[in-house]
Formats: structure tokens, sequence, C-alpha cells
């Protein structure tokens, strides 16, 4: 059944004058806006007078135009993947969500100057793929990248497994156009990589987690694709071990790194478990597993020759035991598996409080023993889930309840423990000068608690960018900094 | 006992397959390259009956050009004791490496060979039959599950509607299945220790194979891209376009 459009008592406006003020497609009834009214992990729900999804930039104009004119506020929305809730509106009357959806086209590719500019509602894998058809890397790359959008990930300033080599999102990016809160159009899709011409605005958008304005189109950065691409993965004592694996990775195959993953044997485990695809690769268990990626400009037997030579003196060196390389995609591919099946192993084996958390590289291996130490002295038997981008400081610091009380019957009782859990954690992070969400953003998942670690300077001077691009408070209120 | 495998050199089976810009064949510049994945399992299987007592030596042997070392030192990291590369630029066809992996045979007397069913390049599904038949040996094609038992052998395979058991006597042929084991992975001191292994090299002269081919291939074309599909806005329209535009109905 569909609803029908109503009029808006206060404003005397509504449904029919907003379906009037734009050519793409409104979303009115219950059941058509339901997937747009929740968050992708199912914590947060809101409400919206409807769900705009404009056709073209010039359509963006008008929808936010009428929502400056109506007084409405709105709530931009990519693939709604996003992991702190961002994108989900509150329970306002007055929330209009604006899904960037269908302006998704590929606009150039320039194979000289390296960029492509793209539609902010492409997702992920359709730049990837328009890139590698003109022979070109778009390196960015996320287990969500069938369904995020360009536009969510420069707002969320996404990061994902190449960051090492490639830089996040924000790295990638080199012009933007936003639609403001105020309706204007920003045209900056400049393909430069040096442009020192004042406050650079493009990058105050990136990350702002749509709380600015809209972004509607990015120029990016391409870069070549490599000859050749190789995985292994070490087993290795502790993080410290690791680190140390790291710095000679780093020294050895210097730009070739691509991806340095940690991953602690619970992980391994876990995915065995929930995952008989992908069983445990080594018959003698091992604290810590780290998975390497080499790009190899040169051939496969460079990179072959390379990444042997790497694990072996590491070998030699006793910071790994043992080592696999898979000599074959599809085995490169296994290998990711395990690291990519991770998070859904954990959410299958159940509740767990998790933490996205970055911290200085060389803090990372005292900060894992004794953030460790501490949350096993105030809630004994809890089991850390302990992977992520090691390379890069950033860690998911993942707690799961002792493996005698996870029980669904005990559900609650863990997950309220989660603040003091938190609090413990990030903590420790904060006391290494760590960052409290290092990949997902604030969204209203981590609004507070970040506020908590801010600095009065450091948020009033958020609170006045706001204010500046955004007087009226009409992007996507509630998100990132507390009322 | 020893064992014979046969492992080739062929593009990575998850790579796209694009058409060279001649149109004489496959585009191997610059890709992936892999070993054949039923290799891979004939390796494994090879090794197994190895580690079970009944093989002393399993050889890894290649054809083709030099890179194929490559293809043998991942059988070597897998546990295979020694390689032989026969080396040549030369287009080699599934009679031309029987001719060669004969000779090979026939110079290392193993009690079993052990080759893929299929390569997943040309997919011809000749090379182990045509051995045989050479060295007018028993064999077993498509095996499933292989047990030996002194200079007996039994194997199942599967056939339509059901597994057919064969027995033979050594010295034989198989080719795998890929239901036949799950092959392992290559651990560092493995890798480590195949760089030792010794690897022959030869060329199909030393062996005095002829390698000539007997098929030519005139010409290679993607197939015809498939036509995006359409909606339509009603069954009288579907109708319509079935009668006149594809003039099906
Ligand atoms: C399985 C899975 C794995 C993931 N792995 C990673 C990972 O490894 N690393 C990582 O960094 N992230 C990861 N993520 C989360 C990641 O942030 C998102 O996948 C992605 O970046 C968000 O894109 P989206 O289009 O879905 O944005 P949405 O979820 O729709 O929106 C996210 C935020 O961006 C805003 N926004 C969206 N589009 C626009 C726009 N055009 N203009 C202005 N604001 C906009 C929204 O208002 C919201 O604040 C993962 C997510 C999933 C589901």
């Amino acid at each position: 059944m569909v609803d029908k459009p109503q009029l808006n008592p206060e404003t005397g406006s509504g449904l029919d004058d907003l379906r009037n003020a734009f050519e793409g497609r409104l979303l009115f009834s219950e059941a058509d806006m339901e997937p747009f009214l929740i968050d992708w992990r199912r914590r947060y729900q809101g409400s919206a007078l409807a769900v705009a999804q404009p056709a073209s930039v010039d359509d963006v104009v008008k929808v936010v135009r009428w929502c400056v004119k109506n007084d409405f506020y709105i709530v931009p929305q990519g693939g709604n993947t996003g992991m702190s809730g961002a994108a989900t509106p509150d329970n306002g009357e007055r929330n209009i969500v604006l899904s960037l959806a269908r302006i998704n086209q590929v606009r150039a590719v320039d194979t000289v100057n390296n960029t492509i500019t793209v539609d902010a509602g492409c997702t992920l894998a359709q730049v990837r793929q328009a890139a590698e058809q003109a022979g070109r890397l778009f390196p960015l790359s996320l287990p969500s990248e069938g369904s995020c959008t360009i536009g969510g990930n420069l707002s969320t300033n996404a990061g994902g497994c190449q960051v090492l080599r490639y830089g996040n999102a924000r790295e990638l990016c080199l012009g933007l156009e936003v639609v403001t809160a105020a309706g204007e159009l920003w045209q900056g899709l400049r393909g430069l990589r040096k442009d020192n011409t004042g406050y650079d605005l493009r990058d105050l958008y990136i990350g702002s987690e749509g709380t600015l304005g809209v972004i509607t189109a990015a120029t990016l950065k391409l870069y070549p694709q490599p000859a050749a691409r190789m995985t292994a993965l070490a087993t290795v004592d502790s993080p410290h071990a690791a680190l140390e694996l790291l710095g000679l990775a780093q020294q050895q195959l210097s730009a070739s790194l691509t991806a340095f993953e940690l991953i602690s044997d619970v992980c391994l485990e876990l995915v065995a478990e929930h995952f008989p695809q992908c069983p445990k690769p080594f018959e003698d268990a091992s604290p810590y597993y780290v998975l390497l990626e080499c790009s190899d400009a040169e051939s496969q037997a460079h990179a072959t020759e390379c990444f042997e030579a790497l694990l072996f003196e590491a070998s030699d060196k006793g910071l790994i035991s043992d080592a696999i390389i898979a000599d074959s995609i599809a085995r490169s591919n296994s290998l990711w598996a395990l690291r990519e099946n991770i998070s859904e192993a954990q959410a299958a084996a159940g509740k767990n409080i998790k933490h996205d958390i970055s911290v200085p590289i060389s803090a990372i291996g005292d900060f894992v023993v004794q953030t460790e130490k501490q949350l096993l002295s105030q809630f004994p038997g809890v089991r850390m889930v302990v992977f992520g981008h090691l390379g890069d400081g950033n860690l998911h610091y993942n707690v799961s309840p002792a493996a005698d009380l996870s029980g669904a019957e005990h559900a609650d009782a863990f997950v309220g423990l989660q603040s003091q859990i938190n609090k413990v954690t990030h903590d420790a992070v904060a006391a290494v000068n760590g960052s409290i969400s290092a990949e997902h953003g604030l969204g209203v998942l981590r609004r507070d608690e970040a506020a908590r670690y801010k600095s009065p300077v450091e948020l009033a001077l958020m609170r006045s960018v706001k204010q500046a691009l955004d007087p009226h408070g009409r992007m996507n209120p509630g998100k990132v900094l507390p009322d | 006992m020893k064992i014979l495998v046969a492992v080739k050199r062929v593009l990575d089976y998850n790579v796209k397959a694009r058409v060279n810009s001649e149109g004489t064949g496959i585009d191997l510049a610059n890709v992936k390259m892999s070993m054949n994945p039923f290799d891979e399992i004939a390796v494994e299987e090879a090794l197994r009956i190895k580690e079970a007592g009944k093989a002393d030596e399993v050889i890894a042997v290649s054809m083709g050009v030099s890179q194929s070392q490559e293809t043998i030192r991942t059988a070597l990291a897998m546990g295979a004791d020694r390689g032989i590369l026969v080396e040549t630029d030369a287009e080699l066809q599934p009679l031309a490496v029987a001719k060669l992996l004969a000779a090979i045979a026939a110079r290392e007397e193993p009690g079993l060979v052990i080759v893929g069913k299929q390569a997943i390049d040309d997919d011809s599904n000749q090379t182990g039959q045509m051995f045989a038949a050479l060295m007018d040996w028993p064999q077993a094609t498509f095996a499933s599950s292989v047990e030996i038992d002194g200079e007996q052998m039994k194997i199942s395979r599967e056939v339509d509607g059901g597994m057919e058991s064969l027995s033979m006597s050594l010295p034989a042929l198989i080719t795998t299945d890929l239901r036949l084991n799950e092959p392992r992975y290559a651990k560092l001191p493995n890798i480590m220790k195949a760089k030792k292994k010794p690897l022959d090299v030869m060329s199909p002269e030393d062996l005095e194979v002829d390698i000539s081919s007997r098929l030519k291939t005139l010409k290679v074309e993607e197939p015809e891209q498939r036509k995006a599909g359409e909606i339509v806005g009603s069954v009288a329209e579907l109708v319509d376009k079935l009668k006149n535009e594809a003039k099906v109905i």
C-alpha cells in the first residue's frame, strides 16, 4: 500500500510541493523508505518525511533549496554502509534523506593526468572497474565496495587495506564538487597535485560525514596497475615482533608493501569455526599472524624474489616462525578471506564490543599488552579479538565475553559493560595520544565519546567551522558534534 | 618407487583471458601465471603417497618456456624432491607433451605418473591418455580416490550416475579430478629448501622427440558480447518485441 502524499500543515508545503521541486525520484511510503531509515548494523532507526533521489546535480541543488526554503533538515546518504550511524536520520519530523545513489556516472578519465572524475553516487567497485578498464588502479578498496559510494567514502574518509601505500580516501582526492548547505554549487573539481590558494575547502568537506554540505562529484587520483601482486601469511609471537617485521618489510619492499594486517589467533579460531571453508592454515597455532601484500611494478619473478628474500631474512632473524606464500590468485583470495571474514565470524559468535582505534605505530605493541592486562583484571575472562591495519597503527580492538558467558542469555549483561569497557580501552588510547575512531567516523556512535577526549579549544574550532559552513544546522543534525 | 607429476604453467584461473591484438592467441604479457589447478592436485596426491611410505621420490616435470621453472619451484616448495624442465619456446600440443613425458618416463622408470585431467588454458584433456597409449600402460582418468597396495592400485572415478572402481597393476597413469584432494600451501621452510633442490633443464632435442604441431590455430576471437537486457512495460510490448524484434514467436 502506498501512503498518500500529505501536506505539511506547519509550512503549508509538503510532499506535493517537494515532488514538483525536482526531477528525480521521491520515496515516501513507509515500505519504500524503510531501508534508508535504518543503518547497516541495524542499531539506529530514524524517520523522515521523504527520501529524495535526485537525478542530477542540478536536482540536488533544487532539493537543498527546497529544504532551505521550507526549513527541513538534510541527511545525505550514499550506500548506507557506514559503521557509525551517520547516514541515518534522527527521529524528528522534518528530515529529508538525500540519497545520491542515482547520480552515478563516470564523468571523465584522464590517463595522462592520472585522474578520474566521478559522480558521488558511483559505487567504489564501479570506480575501481572504470580505472581498470583504462589500465589504471584506483587503490581504495573496502569489503563494502559493491555498495558504498564515492560520496560516502569521502564523507567518512574511508581507509581499508591499502592505506599503508596509497593513503586513505582524503589522500586520493584532488577535487570536489559540493552543493553547500545554502544550496549553492561549489565547483572545485580541480585535478591538481599542487594548489596552494588559500584554505583547503576540499579537506574540510572530506571526513565531515555530511554535516557541512553535499558532495556531488570528485576528481580522484589514479595509479599504474602493478605488474604482480603477492600475498603471504606469517606467524609472529607478539605485536612487538609484528612491528619489527613491519620495519623490515618497509625497508626491503619500500613502496611495494601495500598491506600489512595483524590478526590474532582468536580471530582465526572464530573464522575457522564459522566459515568451514576457511580452516586455520597452520597446524601449530601462533598467538598472532601477519598478512602481507606486495605489489610489484616489475614482474612476477621480481615480486617473488623480493618477497621471498624478505621472509627468509625475517625467519633468520627469528621474527617469524613460519609463513605461507600464495602462489595463485585463488590462494591469495583464501588468505584474504581469513582476514575479511573476521567481522562476520565475530558477529556470528554473539555480542561483542567494538573499538576502531589508532595509535602511533611505535606504541601499538605496549598498547596491546597493557590494555589486555587492564581489561582482564577488571573483566576476568573477556577475550580480545584483535586485528587490523597494523601498518597504519589502526586496530579493530574488539572484546568478546568470556567463553563460558558467551551464550545468548548472557548477552544483555555483557552489553551492559559496554561503556565501562569503552572507557578502559579509550583511556588507554588517549594516554598514548591515539584516536578513538580511526576509520569509521563519529556519526552518533562515537560523537559524545570523542568530545570527551578533545580539548575545549579543538571542539570550539570544530563548532566554528560548522557554524561558518552550515549556520542553520541544516546538514545532518546530531552527527559528529554533540549538541 | 618414483612418481612423476606433470605441472603446467597456465594463465591464472582468476584472470580474465584477453585475446591478443593479432588475434592469434591469448595475451600473456604481464598477467598472473600459476600452476594448473589440476596439477596442484596431482602434486598433492603424489606427496601423500610418498608420505604414506609408498613412494621414495616425487619428480615434478614441466615443459615450455623458461619461466616454467617457477611452476616447478612451486611443486618443489610443496614437497616434490626434484624437478625437470624440458625447455622450449615452441607451441606444445598434447601429443608433443605426451611424447616428451614418455621420453622422460623411459629414463626415470617411475612406477606411477600423475597428471591433471586437463589444463585450464586449452582444456584438451588428452595428454594423460596419449601418454598411457604411448607407454602401453593402464590408465585411470578423472580419479577421485587412489589407493596403492604393493604393485596394485585401486582407483575410483566419477561417471554418469555413480562411481566406477578400477583396479590395475603398476606402472600406470592417473589423471586427477578436482575431488581427489585439497592441495597444501607451500610453507616457508619448504620454500627455502626448494631453492636447493635439483632442477634439470633439457631440450626436446636432448630427448630426441619431434614436437612439431599437428594442429594449426587459424584465429582466436572473443565470444560475441551479450546484448544488454531490456525492461518492457507490459506483456503486450513483450509479445510484440518477441514477435517483431527477436522473431522467436
Ligand atoms: C562490510 C563492511 C566493511 C567495511 N570496511 C571498512 C574499512 O575497512 N575501512 C573503512 O574505512 N570503512 C569500512 N566500512 C565503512 C565505510 O565507511 C563505508 O563502507 C563507506 O565509506 C561509506 O560509504 P556509503 O556510500 O555507504 O556512505 P553512507 O553510509 O551512506 O554514509 C556515510 C556518511 O557519509 C555521508 N554521506 C554519504 N554520501 C554523501 C555525500 N554525497 N555528500 C555528503 N555526505 C555524504 C552520510 O551522511 C554519512 O554521514 C565498512 C563497511 C562495511 C559494511
